[in-house]
């Protein structure tokens, strides 16, 4: 099988790899606008007693 | 005596089959990307996709397939003739009984939008970056890199 299989790295983590390489060697005046697709962003709303609590931000790199 | 039974009962079940199964002449396929959609059920003549598994192309009457995509070309014909080239970096292909093939992909580019210095340049990078890895994740990282890049490259010449 593949060897980053081998270290524990998913299709999943594999592929968002292989769409910032590709991001990188876009002509140059679309590269800023693809980058912003390097970032992911999760946001989480907890319910506490059926009530949501304020919301928090996650940013995380796409990578880990 | 009851392999021809058997046979004929195949041969009845085949038959069957065949007459359910509603495959179409034509080709619709949805090809789309989290950066664009390129063709929404659009009815094209050929497909070929880059998997893991290898190569493959698509025509109408395609046998139900699963597959993974790898970065490389994805070539479409279009019905008039016109055969048209994305790079794709990951994703999946789904071809159905109904003749619809689903290519979705994380980033796919006309291949004209990529930058062959550029991906020559971060081909070397990466493969510098490969040399010097220190931990054996880092250095799966830096191959999955250099294998994109190589294939950038491949398809922007």
């Amino acid at each position: 099988m593949k060897a980053w299989r081998d270290v524990g790295i998913t299709y999943i983590q594999y592929s968002n790899i292989a769409a910032r390489v590709v991001r990188e060697a876009l002509r140059i005046e679309l590269r800023a606008d693809a980058a912003k697709r390097n970032i992911s962003i999760v946001k989480f709303t907890p319910w506490v007693n059926g009530k949501p609590v304020p919301r928090k931000k996650v940013e995380r790199d796409s990578e880990s | 005596m009851s392999f021809v039974k058997n046979a004929r009962l195949l041969a009845a079940r085949g038959a069957r089959l065949a007459q359910n199964r509603s495959y179409s002449d034509e080709m619709k396929l949805t090809f789309a990307a989290a950066n664009k959609t390129f063709y929404d059920a659009a009815v094209v003549r050929q497909i070929d996709v880059p998997s893991f598994s290898g190569s493959f192309g698509i025509l109408a009457k395609h046998v139900p397939t699963l597959a993974v995509l790898k970065p490389g070309v994805v070539q479409v014909v279009e019905n008039d003739g016109k055969t048209l080239k994305f790079f794709v970096s990951s994703g999946s292909v789904t071809v159905n009984e109904d003749s619809s093939v689903q290519v979705l992909a994380e980033e796919a580019h006309n291949i004209e939008d990529i930058d062959a210095n550029e991906a020559r340049q971060l081909l070397a990078k990466y493969q510098s970056q490969l040399s010097s890895a220190g931990d054996e994740k880092a250095k799966a990282q830096a191959a999955i890199a250099v294998e994109v890049a190589e294939a950038l490259v491949k398809a922007a010449e």
